[in-house]
């Protein structure tokens, strides 16, 4: 039995080396690290994927993903590992802009190029940046909000985790492009929902429960939208609910399709995945000279145009 | 008179040892029914049955597993895991039966793999379901690339569905409790599983067989815990890869909320099923009165603290008297 369960533990620590592609590297063939924040985290593995499925197109680019598990001493042991590891580029998806700077830093003191997106860490010299502007993405829904949201009404309000960069901008596009502009709307119910959507189904039944009137829903991202919707789906009271999130999931378009979902804005991986594929290609070959600092757009999706949601989803086989 | 006092000194102390978290359980709804005018609304409290239900049949596996005097810190992973499955074969097949069916078999089978490798490779449970619970997520997220799965149909009607106007959760809930309680005091599995837990050697000494007996507690459990993923799955209208995370130690929580010791040979499925009840209205109420979060949090772990010290005082000082 022991002999069974060295040989195991032999085979399962060889296992990495073989399915791995280090061991068939070309030498003209760049190496780049692409460190996720988490994985697990519906949008940081679309964005993953995207990248991957870019990466395709430049056969002089092989891009390693690594998982950070939502995890800042994870994170930051990879890019150590990268640095050692000698890539020829990072691309970081940080998760905690804090956390990483002095990791970021030690990349660019090793003279690594290092891409930061989703988010850009600001204020570090030597550094490249690929993201969307969390706070546009909260304010294309706020300034629709403030026509279609009725006098005096009551919201409730979902936010991400507490200290997140894009939930923090998106609420405060919300309460300055909305609730600043409407003071005689009332906000009756604001909680942490952590992205996720069964904690916003939670909230949501027992605001239900205790709140007389909820005439819109403001949601950090549409994760939490979605699971606000399932607690009041087919309910006639709410029939008039307006619900607003960020990101536009698949499930978002199907929302949106329905006339559950009131708007959204798009944060494409897609996008973000080319842009940063783009980006890490003319750098690596020499005709970057200066440092680049892209933003995606972030359009408001409607019902008018929710078929460009579908449509790019459709074409990852998300739909 | 004085020994008529005694008498009742001595009932009232055995009520408070046997019962003291279903007092604490009480004690909690009375006050809840004065901080909030709709907290006793039929409404409400099927709303807190519902958002309990997964957690508690999970909980009940955990239960089982701990008296037994072993632990399951998968039990978030497997339950993604299996719903995942679930959902998969439903939007493959478009059959309810096969979706519960398989989300049940995918519980057992993770489970039948940690319980081999306790009792096999004589592996911690700590360790082995440490493994089981990052390979368990992998697994989920392999599977689905880390994406959700989205339109489930006719899926969701076992977790948001209702019959009599009780939601279908509640069902669940409510018969596997019966199972749970059924299994713990009236066979001989859960005679074994308290003695095992109590002391493994005396267990061992008067023929128990051990090893089949933590078995077919992890196989139990894992079945408790495929379909807790059947009934996550529906409830929140898609699969999530990512579903679960932390739900361990609440599981955990749970049970030892509930009277359940966890270095094993104590608990039940009422007192679990308490302790559950005392979580959800605690987060319940802390919703209906509009409590920040992060104060939610501060008064959540002080309040189980307390729940629980309450219930070893109250056993501490039946023994010492």
């Amino acid at each position: 039995m022991r002999k069974t369960i060295v040989v195991l533990l032999v085979i399962l620590l060889a296992a990495p080396v073989f399915l791995s592609s280090a061991g068939a590297q070309e030498e003209d063939v760049n190496r780049v690290a692409y460190i996720a924040r988490a994985q697990a985290d519906s949008f940081a593995a679309w964005l993953a994927n995207s990248i991957l499925i870019e990466a395709e197109k430049y056969p002089d680019i092989t891009v390693d993903v690594m998982d950070g598990q939502a995890d800042d001493a994870t994170v930051n042991a990879f890019i150590e590992n990268s640095i050692v590891n000698q890539y020829d580029l990072i691309i970081l998806q940080a998760n905690n802009a804090e956390a990483q700077r002095p990791y970021v830093e030690q990349v660019v003191d090793a003279g690594i190029p290092i891409i930061l997106t989703n988010p850009r860490i600001e204020g570090i010299d030597g550094t490249h940046t690929v993201d969307a502007d969390p706070y546009e993405q909260g304010a294309v829904n706020a300034r629709l909000a403030v026509d279609q949201v009725p006098e005096n009404a009551n919201v409730v309000i979902l936010n991400g985790p507490a200290g997140n960069m894009h939930s923090t901008a998106r609420r405060e596009a919300w309460q300055k492009e909305f609730l600043d502009e409407r003071p005689d709307v009332q906000v009756v119910g604001e909680q942490i929902a952590h992205w996720n959507k069964e904690e916003a189904m939670a909230y949501m039944e027992d605001w239900v429960q205790s709140i007389s009137r909820i005439d819109a829903v403001i949601s950090m991202n549409d994760n939490m939208a979605a699971g606000a919707l399932e607690v009041v789906r087919g309910d006639s009271a709410f029939e008039d609910l307006l619900v607003y999130g960020v990101d536009g999931t698949a499930e978002a378009a199907l929302l949106i399709e329905e006339g559950l979902l009131t708007s959204t804005s798009f944060q494409s991986a897609y996008e973000l995945a080319r842009l940063n594929l783009d980006l890490a290609d003319r750098i690596l070959s020499g005709e970057v000279t200066d440092y680049v600092h892209t933003d995606i757009d972030c359009p408001l999706i409607t019902k008018e145009n929710v078929h460009i949601l579908r449509e790019a989803h459709e074409d990852a086989g998300n739909l | 008179m004085k020994i008529n006092r005694d008498v009742v000194s001595a009932r009232w102390d055995m009520i408070k040892t046997r019962f003291a978290i279903y007092m604490v359980l009480v004690g909690m709804i009375i006050l809840a029914s004065f901080l909030s005018p709709v907290f006793l609304s039929p409404r409400n409290l099927t709303n807190i049955a519902r958002q309990v239900s997964v957690i508690t049949i999970m909980s009940f596996g955990q239960t089982l597993v701990i008296i037994s005097g072993m632990i399951d810190l998968s039990v978030g992973s497997v339950m993604a895991f299996a719903g995942i499955m679930s959902v998969s074969t439903y939007v493959a097949t478009g059959s309810i039966l096969s979706g519960v069916v398989v989300g049940i078999l995918v519980g057992v089978a993770c489970a039948t793999i940690n319980g081999l490798i306790v009792t096999k490779l004589k592996v911690p449970p700590f360790i082995a379901t440490l493994g089981m619970l990052t390979a368990a997520r992998g697994a989920a997220l392999l599977y689905t690339e880390g994406q959700n799965i989205y339109q489930l149909g006719d899926y969701v009607m076992l977790g948001q569905g209702s019959i009599f106007g009780i939601p279908t959760p509640i069902y669940f809930l409510v018969g596997l409790a019966i199972v749970m309680w059924y299994l713990l005091n009236h066979t001989k599995f859960g005679r074994y599983t308290y003695a095992i837990g109590g002391n493994e050697d005396a267990a061992r000494a008067s023929g128990i067989r051990i090893n089949r007996n933590k078995l077919t507690a992890y196989i139990i459990a894992g079945a408790f815990v495929g379909l807790a993923g059947v009934l996550f799955m529906s409830r929140v209208n898609a699969g999530l890869p990512n579903a679960g995370i932390g739900y361990e130690l609440d599981t955990i929580s749970i049970a030892v909320i509930g009277g359940t010791s966890i270095t094993g040979g104590t608990g039940s499925a009422t007192g679990t099923l308490a302790g559950a009840f005392i979580i959800g209205i605690l987060n319940n109420i802390m919703n209906l009165l509009g409590v920040q979060s992060y104060l939610q949090q501060i008064i959540r772990g002080t309040i189980i603290v307390m729940a629980v010290a309450y219930d070893s005082f109250a056993k501490t000082r039946r023994k010492v008297g």
